[in-house]
């Protein structure tokens, strides 16, 4: 009997061992992670290796990742990591470096977007992720109005400037006004923003802090640098455009929030993620069908994106290499950014076939070019928790622009400080 | 002028079961009335809808001259115990008493002075503080009992208010109730399934059957001239003694016995009826012996009752002296008083004639 | 004669036990020992009636307490997300910190504010339908459904369908308000109005919970006590505050410190519809702990923060209890 069981279960055993070799990976629910679904059955043949997705919501993604990434063998082979994770990640020391597999199998890095790679790529020389999918932000705007004659001449009349896609910063907050104030269309406003705390706020804000030439910290020293004339004008700027500008509620307005009221057509831009670019051309969500564009935000606009990583407490390192390596090659990478992807390789957006299908490509790959990166360190969602309450404060409560930056500026420093970047 | 009537009243619950049936009724102002009956007969129903606690289901109900149907409880100046006591749970004792008083915004010290009285009639001063839950069966009866007691109404309608005390007190009630009831003059309404309550108490007793009424009468009058062989057997102690006769001739023939009648009575099957003290085991003049065998002698005290059995079978009880020594199974000839004799219609059980 | 032999007895009795000494050679008398016996037997009882409750109470230290201590002992030492090891005590630094930060300081408040608010409306609108309901005779079963139908509601999903309803421009709130004639009402993004509609949402998603404890309460008050009152000439108003009221004490209370409870930790809702904000309008002290420890990344703080509030809620509920005993008297 006891021979009988030792007997099956190591059939049992074999039989695992021999018919399939499996890699768990923890996806967030967005269309890039359908994309990669896709490509599955044609990894799959190649390999004889299966992929179990777990696909869960962002808010879940953090919690659930953690405790296996602190074990010795946690339950994932591959992870994807938020931009706003690798300080944390990589301060903890749970992702494996990458640079010896690259050199081995001759990978293709030099393909990523610099920005992008030293966002989710590169930390401190060595390779912990290759760039998943990109969020950079750019600024979606009423292409049809922009072209109309009857609004060219009358901004033009007003502002004294050519009605056209902006390239300066002080010009987009004329075409604003002009929208809200001047153009005579009825429950119309020039901007819809996206004011909820933290992530929503911070991060469209950040756009309005490149625009006006402000950065969050001085690149040498580490020291907070957002109550300056930049920083104090682009939160003037941003206060006045929810309050003045924008409709109401927007103070308070998630992306999806913001996104609708653009979608609906009633207003003339929207700040946003590129990849809600295609969804205005989706009459099932849309009312402006073919009329919305995308263009770089004046002054470079704010980056994000996603990476794939291997995790310390990968079961199987190489199985997973073996497919970020798939994942990633350029030709699956064309093959996503087909489907819909938000690529993160330079030469997608040079791609024939991507043009002729997506006309936006160009300028996409010109926002990614001069995308800004928010700051990368241990605390970065703590930061984001602070920048939001104060920007909020300052937008709704009534708080000095300056005093709120000044609040920033002392936990940035004491956050930065925990973690040893700033002396 | 505060005469309660009830005009064919019927009350039928929601379950279909019709608890009170098209009760004709007058009290009168100021009368002891007692409703008497057996569980379940609806007293506590009709009390109940004379109240307003329960609506009537067809017919009508007259306080004085004005027909209260529809009248909320609360305008009907009725003092009412519960026979199961409905208690304020959270008030003590005294709050439970003064519960009313304040309501109607009697003055302190006129509470104080009533509280005082009723405490001491129904000997509730060691339990004023107590919570009902912290009292017997009978301390919260009597607490019922003080409420209503407390009330200066146009009635008092009492259900069953005494049948949780021991007998000494309930004794002692009865009395106090009946002085209660010539200081204040008003009308009580009293129900209970207790006879002696009843014929102790009322002025007249009604008596309930079925949900119909049975008889309403004073209580001698109900005692003596019972309406029915239900009422002839529901009061007494021991309850009359129905036995099966005929009625042919112009007299009536029951165990081996003939008695003569008035020739007005016609010819059938009856029920003969007459108490246990109608009954004597001496030859008194003009009274009908009656052939019987001894079955057995059950003593009571003051005196006993004799069980003997008729021709036919037929079992009786007749009142003896407590001493009566008679072996069961000897015969015995006892003797009727044939003015006390009634007669029944043994289909109906409706009392027939009154004899002469 | 008597006398020796309560010597003797005397002299007996400490070598049998340690009773009591005899004073001037009288023995301690017969009654004590008996005393003695039946509180040994009481002693014996009371030792197997703990035994008997070890298993149950061990179930209880291992499953309620054991967490109350870990998170005590980790709000005295440095665990973060990042070094996540309870080895290095602090002391009570965390408590003091907790007190130094305003944002703390706010949350509190705040959910001070908000506690209040929703237990006392939900209480007031919850009793008054409870109270209308109670009077319902056909189709008691349909409220119940209708009205449990918000609690057996994910909080995410009640905090998703009232921001699509409340969306300033395209929510069917302000498009029914604007068929009236009233300008639209920006629900969530001026810090005032955004407090209350998170207030009107909770009561909305929890006020059944009042109304459903409340009725049942109501459904097993005696019927008897309103007929006497009744007759005694009491109105509805008098019945409701003489007798319902006080019949409904423990109900009530019961019902509110539940209630208390659980407001205080809410949570879910303000996640999905204001983040804390507008501003610093809806910090709720939950969701500030949550985010003190899984994006700021530090659990020591948040578990004295978390301890800070525990006892709060602890003394706010020991208070009410109090509170509605005395009014009792
Ligand atoms: N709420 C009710 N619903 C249905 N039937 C009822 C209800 N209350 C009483 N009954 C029925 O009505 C009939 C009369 O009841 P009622 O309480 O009037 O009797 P009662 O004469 O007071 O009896 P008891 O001496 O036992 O108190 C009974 O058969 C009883 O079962
Ligand atoms: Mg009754």
């Amino acid at each position: 009997m006891k021979k009988f069981l030792l007997a099956s279960s190591m059939l049992i055993a074999s039989a695992f061992g021999a018919e399939a070799q499996t890699i768990n990976i923890l996806m967030e629910s967005v269309p890039d992670t359908r994309y990669v679904q896709e490509m599955l059955p044609e990894f799959k043949e190649k390999t004889g290796i299966d992929v179990q997705l777990e696909v869960v919501n962002y808010a879940e993604m953090h919690t659930k990742l953690v405790p296996q990434l602190v074990a010795p063998e946690g339950s994932y082979d591959v992870v994807i990591v938020d931009f706003y994770w690798v300080g944390e990640f990589t301060k903890a020391g749970w992702l494996q470096p990458l640079d010896e597999r690259i050199k081995a199998d001759n990978f293709p890095v030099d393909n990523y977007i610099p920005s992008i790679m030293e966002l989710t790529g590169r930390v401190d020389g060595t390779t912990l992720m290759l760039p998943f999918y990109n969020y950079a932000m750019g600024l979606t705007y009423r292409k049809d109005l922009l072209e109309d004659l009857k609004h060219q001449e009358a901004f033009k009349a007003k502002y004294g400037r050519e009605l056209k896609v902006p390239t300066e910063w002080p010009e987009y907050l004329d075409q604003v006004k002009y929208f809200s104030e001047d153009a005579g269309i009825e429950g119309f406003k020039g901007v819809v923003n996206q004011g909820q705390r933290p992530d929503p706020i911070s991060m469209e804000w950040s756009n309005y802090l490149f625009a006006n030439g402000g950065r969050y910290y001085d690149p040498e020293t580490w020291q907070p640098t957002l109550a300056t004339p930049e920083g104090i004008a682009a939160l003037t700027q941003y206060r006045d455009n929810i309050q003045k500008y924008g409709p109401i509620g927007a103070a308070n307005f998630s992306f999806d929030d913001a996104f609708n009221v653009a979608a609906q057509g009633k207003a003339y831009s929207y700040l946003t993620f590129n990849m809600f670019r295609p969804v205005y051309d989706d009459p099932a969500s849309s009312q402006v069908v073919g009329k919305m564009e995308i263009a770089p935000v004046p002054g470079g606009g704010l980056n994000g994106s996603w990476g794939w990583a291997i995790p310390k407490s990968s079961p199987d390192p190489d199985a997973a290499w073996e497919f970020i390596k798939f994942i990633e090659s350029p030709e699956i990478a064309k093959k996503r950014a087909l489907l819909g992807g938000a690529a993160t390789q330079k030469q997608i957006y040079e791609d024939p076939e991507l043009i002729e299908k997506y006309s936006y490509y160009p300028q996409l790959g010109e926002l990614l070019a001069y995308a800004q990166n928010f700051p990368v360190f241990t605390y970065t969602p703590a930061f984001v928790d602070v920048l939001g309450r104060e920007l909020s404060l300052a937008v709704t409560d009534g708080k000095d622009p300056k005093e709120a930056l000044e609040q920033v500026d002392k936990e940035f420093a004491e956050l930065l400080r925990k973690d040893g970047k700033l002396q | 002028m505060t005469e309660i009537r009830l005009a064919n009243v019927t009350k039928t619950y929601a379950g279909g079961q019709t608890a009170v049936d098209a009760v004709d009724l007058t009290i009168h102002d100021g009368e002891f009335f007692v409703l008497l009956g057996p569980s379940g007969c609806g007293k506590s129903t009709t009390l109940r809808m004379i109240a307003g606690l329960e609506p009537i289901s067809s017919g009508d109900l007259f306080i004085g001259e004005r027909r209260m149907n529809e009248v909320d409880p609360k305008d009907r100046d009725l003092a009412f115990v519960f026979q199961n006591y409905a208690l304020f749970p959270h008030l003590t004792v005294k709050g439970n008493l003064t519960f009313g008083m304040k309501l109607r915004g009697v003055p302190g010290p006129e509470q104080e002075r009533r509280l005082a009285e009723v405490t001491v009639m129904l000997g509730l001063a060691p339990y004023l503080d107590r919570k009902p839950g912290q009292l017997s069966g009978g301390q919260r009866q009597r607490v019922a009992l003080g409420r209503a007691l407390l009330r200066d109404p146009v009635a008092f309608l009492l259900d069953e208010p005494l049948s949780n005390l021991d007998a000494k007190l309930r004794a002692q009630m009865r009395t106090e109730l009946v002085k209660l009831h010539r200081r204040v003059g008003r009308t009580i309404i009293h129900v209970t399934h207790d006879q002696i309550e009843a014929m102790t108490m009322a002025d007249r007793i009604c008596i309930m059957h079925d949900g119909k009424v049975a008889q309403v009468g004073a209580p001698m009058e109900v005692y003596r001239n019972p309406a029915d062989t239900f009422v002839a057997t529901f009061t007494g102690s021991p309850p009359m003694n129905l036995v099966q006769g005929r009625l042919e001739n112009g007299a009536v023939h029951f165990a081996e016995a003939t008695l003569p009648l008035d020739a007005r009575t016609g010819a059938g099957e009856v029920t003969v009826g007459f108490r246990p003290e109608d009954l004597s085991l001496a030859a008194l003049p003009n009274r009908l012996p009656i052939q019987a065998s001894v079955v057995a002698v059950e003593t009571l005290g003051a005196d006993a009752i004799l069980v003997a059995s008729l021709a036919g079978g037929q079992e009786i009880g007749m009142r003896v002296a407590a001493d009566t020594q008679l072996e069961p199974g000897s015969p015995v000839s006892v003797h009727l008083d044939p003015n006390r004799l009634r007669l029944f219609d043994r289909q109906t059980g409706k009392a027939i004639a009154r004899m002469a | 004669m008597i006398c020796v032999g309560a010597a003797t007895f005397a002299a007996a009795a400490p070598t049998l036990r340690a009773g009591p000494p005899a004073v001037d050679g009288q023995p301690s008398p017969q009654p004590e020992d008996k005393l003695f016996m039946t509180a040994a037997i009481a002693q014996r009882d009371r030792w197997f009636g703990f035994a008997m409750t070890l298993p149950g109470l061990f179930a209880l230290v291992l499953v309620v307490l054991f967490p109350i201590l870990f998170t005590l002992w980790t709000s005295t030492s440095d665990f973060t997300l990042l070094k996540p090891s309870n080895d290095a005590f602090v002391g009570l630094s965390h408590y003091t910190q907790a007190f130094a930060t305003p944002e703390f300081r706010h949350a509190l408040s705040v959910t001070l504010a908000f506690v209040v608010a929703v237990v006392i409306l939900e209480f007031l609108v919850g009793f008054a339908v409870a109270l209308a309901l109670d009077k319902v005779e056909h189709g008691k079963a349909v409220y119940y459904l209708i009205l449990l139908f918000p609690l057996l509601m994910n909080p995410i999903v009640v905090g998703l369908i009232w921001k699509m309803f409340l969306h300033p421009t395209l929510g069917i709130v302000n498009y029914v308000l604007s068929l009236v004639g009233i300008p639209p009402v920006d629900w969530l993004g001026v810090p005032d109005n955004a407090f209350w509609t998170v207030v009107a949402v909770d009561i909305w998603h929890q006020v059944s919970f009042m109304i459903v404890l409340l009725l049942a309460g109501l459904a097993s008050l005696p019927k008897e006590p309103y007929e006497a009152a009744r007759l005694e000439g009491a109105g509805t108003i008098r019945c409701f505050f003489w007798i319902t009221l006080p019949l409904m004490r423990p109900v009530i209370v019961v019902t509110l410190l539940i209630r208390l409870i659980f407001a205080v930790k809410t949570y879910d809702i303000i996640y999905i519809m204001t983040r804390g904000g507008p501003g610093q309008a809806t910090e709720l002290v939950s969701y500030y702990i949550y985010r003190r420890a899984f994006v700021g990344l530090d659990v020591s703080q948040a578990s004295a923060m978390a301890v800070i509030l525990l006892l709060a809620v602890l003394a706010l509920t020991a208070w009410l209890h109090r509170y509605m005993r005395s009014l009792a008297q």
